[in-house]
């Protein structure tokens, strides 16, 4: 009797503590949700925290974030069109080495203070200072001399001609502009600034590292007012809670490459209950063959594997829309990139084969795999195993090759493994995207032929290889816009025609939002915010 | 016993000592330079002058021994280094982040005793009994589905569904329910099944036989006989858990978007940002070594004769 009553206690005591524990954690239950009513707060989630407001740093400050505060002298438009800025106009001497920019007067940084010659000789200057770092961007290592002629007047002059300078402008770091309050005593930003006192039309409000970001309007904004007050930036870095979070309707935005699962978007666009956009291209996804291998050196092997798959189908399948197939290694909506004349190799199995046969790889009775001098075609492929849509292409491109007897041995790596193997040569087949706006079509010319990125070694089978090197070393100094368009026509199609940079897919950003957000457009450029002209219903 | 409490803490040193070998040369064997992933990570082309200039600058350029004896000097000094990254110091990175990880590690903890003493030991006194049989499912979750996967069911149910609670984040108490439980239940099914064990091998003792000859009521024989006899090994258990408890929070984090030392590891790795890497490895062994250390000692002041059967073993 005693033994029963005991127990029952016990349950009771367990019951009560337990409903206690829910009710005290039921107390606040919309903590997470107090963004929803407010109609002046736009909150977006993002994978990772904002890191520091600095226009000069890297990793861990998140692009997106840089931009919202610091504004360049040019602006990269739609379809690559460079546009003034904060410099209104700008002046190249005939011999491609002097930049003279015209400042606009009517612009102000966050604190009240004045925009003009001096504070942007004093930002290049602080750049300078780490020239080493910044050189991948290829006007900074051929900076010669900053001035400051006058106060609406700052020049530049480079070591040699070097066309991509304004389109380098354009970039979201390092060559954006912090206010004098923002300088450390000694001048160099890389360590550290004072104060996130930038131009834009945004100023970081609160943070709370790993948590949340938010930034109010620059009452001192030069141009057009946000629509919204606010932007609340809440750091989820898992993608599938990022998906919930979004459902509950805590986050009013979600956008980026790859920003959540494409599972998980095609399921919230079907849903009808919220907005979905896709942008315009803003990078290729690309194959690259390494032509120093035996099987790949042979120009007839490459085509016959590009003949040899379904890209629409593949592409379509595996991202349900969320990448169109690519007919060019480039997107067509960067600068000097449209209208080239590529031949298209679409899929055709009987062609590959015989291709394949013209190049001695015959199939053995009885046998799947084609053979040559005995040996077996086999090549590998690697791809990031982080990413499920290069995971799923390789294994697509496996079972179609399969079909036309080539053996694909498919090798999923680390990222920085990936980068390292491919800069290290060591690799058949190679899955790639290149940067896309604004940093193309100069900034991959560059790295194609510069020793040390994997491209250079491989194409070194090309036949006219020495040529398209000096091209693409002589098309960044051509000061001549007409000649600048005809080499790119040269260079890109011969890249691709011969077979080792093969176009697959453009890559898109994906947007999801709530059904009362307005206004919702991206940035042409790929690493800019799109908050300019958003609003909430 | 004070020889073998030395001998006990001595033993740590060569552990770390080894814990730090491991460590330096995890950077070695690794195909990736972490001068180039920190590069590439912050979208640089990276040019050999700036790889040069950063492997100088992360003391990658010398060699394995002078980086082994330098990582051992720093680490006794308890000086981190700083973050390839962020490039602030170590140390300030885990005490920004640490006090929400042990924040929800000490509420799991707390919520895995709660449960797991009633349950462990209702389930041991009434064997097949119905929490026998609740302690069995709880055990069976508990154990086989995987923590991301039991985040999301939690949040999907009571944040997405029912409006309840957070999806993620830290504030109010109400943030760390979810994000506890789910630490919490892999914990309940194992102290639950051990304490239920225990129990039931205690009740078969012949004190307690006796006792119950001798018509001492079954309350007292329970609580003062049984329980008290089956707590201690739950409490090596606890203490055996401590470290995997807070190694544990890293993927709970990561779902629950909690702003803890878990998740900032994680994108630590993605960086190959090895000082964060380093620090966090040899905190998580003194953790580890620390907590087997303390419930060692704990059962040495239970049961002074182990301090004799080590001494003798030795």
């Amino acid at each position: 009797m005693n033994v029963s009553r005991r127990k029952k206690s016990i349950i009771q005591a367990v019951s009560i503590l337990s409903i206690t524990t829910l009710l005290f954690g039921c107390s606040n239950p919309n903590e997470g949700s107090d963004n929803k009513k407010n109609k002046d707060t736009l909150t977006m989630a993002w994978p990772r925290d904002i890191g520091e407001m600095n226009p000069h740093v890297y990793n861990p400050s998140q692009l997106f974030a840089q931009s919202m505060v610091y504004e360049p002298l040019v602006h990269y438009a739609e379809g690559g069109k460079l546009e003034p800025f904060l410099a209104k106009s700008w002046d190249i001497s005939k011999d491609g080495k002097t930049y003279t920019f015209t400042l606009r007067d009517d612009v102000k940084f966050s604190d009240g203070s004045t925009f003009d010659a001096t504070i942007v000789k004093k930002n290049f200057d602080a750049v300078l200072k780490n020239k080493a770092l910044h050189s991948w961007l290829g006007f900074i290592s051929k900076i010669e001399k900053t001035e400051a002629v006058d106060k609406q007047t700052f020049r530049m002059t480079l070591s040699e001609a070097y066309y991509p300078t304004i389109q380098e402008l354009a970039v979201v770091r390092p060559v954006r502009f912090l206010g004098e309050a923002g300088f450390p005593k000694n001048g160099d930003t890389s360590k550290g600034v004072e104060q996130e006192v930038g131009t834009g039309p945004w100023v970081l409000d609160e943070y709370k590292a790993d948590q949340y970001a938010t930034f109010k309007v620059n009452k001192n904004y030069w141009g057009p007012k946000p629509k919204v007050k606010k932007i609340k930036v809440d750091i989820i870095p898992d993608a599938e809670s990022r998906v919930l979070a979004f459902e509950k309707g805590d986050i009013d935005l979600i956008f980026g490459e790859g920003a959540i699962s494409v599972d998980a978007y095609n399921q919230l666009k079907a849903t009808k209950s919220y907005k979905t956009t896709m942008s315009e291209p803003v990078a290729t996804r690309l194959l690259i063959m390494n032509t120093k291998k035996k099987q790949l050196a042979d120009e007839r092997v490459r085509q016959a594997l590009q003949y040899g798959f379904d890209k629409k189908t593949l592409v379509e399948g595996i991202t349900s829309g969320l990448e169109a197939p690519a007919d060019f290694i480039l997107p067509p909506n960067l600068p000097y990139t449209s209208k080239l004349n590529v031949e298209k190799r679409d899929f055709d199995v009987e062609k590959a084969k015989t291709l394949l046969d013209e190049a001695g790889w015959k199939l053995p009775d009885g046998k799947k795999v084609r053979e040559k001098d005995g040996q077996p075609l086999q090549v590998e492929m690697m791809y990031d195993a982080a990413e499920l849509v290069q995971k799923a292409m390789a294994e697509t491109l496996q079972s179609e090759w399969a079909n036309i007897g080539v053996d694909l041995k498919i090798v999923g790596v680390e990222l920085p493994d990936q980068v390292q193997r491919f800069k290290d040569n060591k690799f058949d087949i190679n899955m790639y995207s290149n940067f896309g706006a604004p940093y193309d079509p100069h900034t991959f010319v560059n790295i194609i032929g510069t020793d040390g990125f994997g491209f250079k070694e491989a194409i070194s089978a090309y036949p006219n290889k020495d040529q398209l090197l000096k091209e693409m070393k002589d098309v960044l100094k051509t000061t001549d816009e007409t000649k600048r368009q005809a080499m790119y026509a040269e260079i890109l199609p011969s890249l691709q025609d011969q077979g080792a940079l093969v176009p697959i897919s453009y890559l898109k950003k994906m947007a999801i939002y709530q059904s009362d957000v307005t206004n919702f457009k991206f940035a042409a450029n790929r690493d800019e915010s799109p908050f300019a002209q958003i609003g909430i219903k | 016993m004070g020889v073998y409490i030395l001998k006990r803490v001595g033993s740590i040193i060569p552990i770390l000592l080894l814990a730090i070998l491991l460590l330096t040369a995890m950077i070695h064997l690794s195909p990736v330079d972490p001068a180039e992933a920190y590069l590439s990570a912050a979208h640089i082309q990276p040019t050999e002058e700036v790889l040069a200039q950063k492997r100088a600058e992360f003391g990658l350029d010398q060699s394995f021994l002078t980086q082994y004896v330098t990582t051992v000097a720093r680490l006794a000094r308890f000086d981190f280094g700083t973050s390839y990254v962020s490039g602030k110091p170590v140390l300030d990175e885990v005490l920004l982040r640490l006090p929400a990880t042990l924040q929800l590690a000490m509420t799991s903890l707390f919520l895995a005793i709660i449960v797991s003493i009633p349950l462990g030991f209702l389930a041991g006194i009434r064997k097949n009994g119905f929490f026998d049989h609740l302690s069995r499912v709880i055990a069976f979750i508990g154990a086989s589905i995987p923590s991301f996967w039991l985040g999301y069911l939690l949040i999907f149910f009571f944040a997405v569904q029912l409006d309840l609670l957070p999806v993620g984040g830290i504030g109010s108490p109400s943030h760390v329910i979810l994000p506890a439980i789910t630490l919490a239940l892999p914990l309940i099914a194992l102290y639950t099944r051990l304490l239920r064990t225990s129990v039931i091998e205690t009740m078969r003792e012949p004190y307690v036989q006796f006792a119950r000859t001798r018509g001492i009521r079954e309350t007292v024989i329970l609580g003062k006989h049984v329980l008290r006899v089956a707590i201690p090994p739950m409490i090596t258990g606890l203490g055996m858990n401590l470290g995997k408890l807070l190694t544990g929070t890293i993927i709970v984090e990561t779902v629950f978007s909690w702003p803890g030392f878990g998740r900032y590891f994680i994108e630590a790795i993605f960086d190959r940002d090895m000082p964060i890497i380093q620090g966090y490895v040899f905190l998580a062994a003194l953790l580890f070594i620390g907590s087997s250390l303390l419930v060692d000692l704990l059962q040495l002041a239970i049961d002074p004769r182990i301090a004799r059967k080590g001494g003798n073993r030795r």
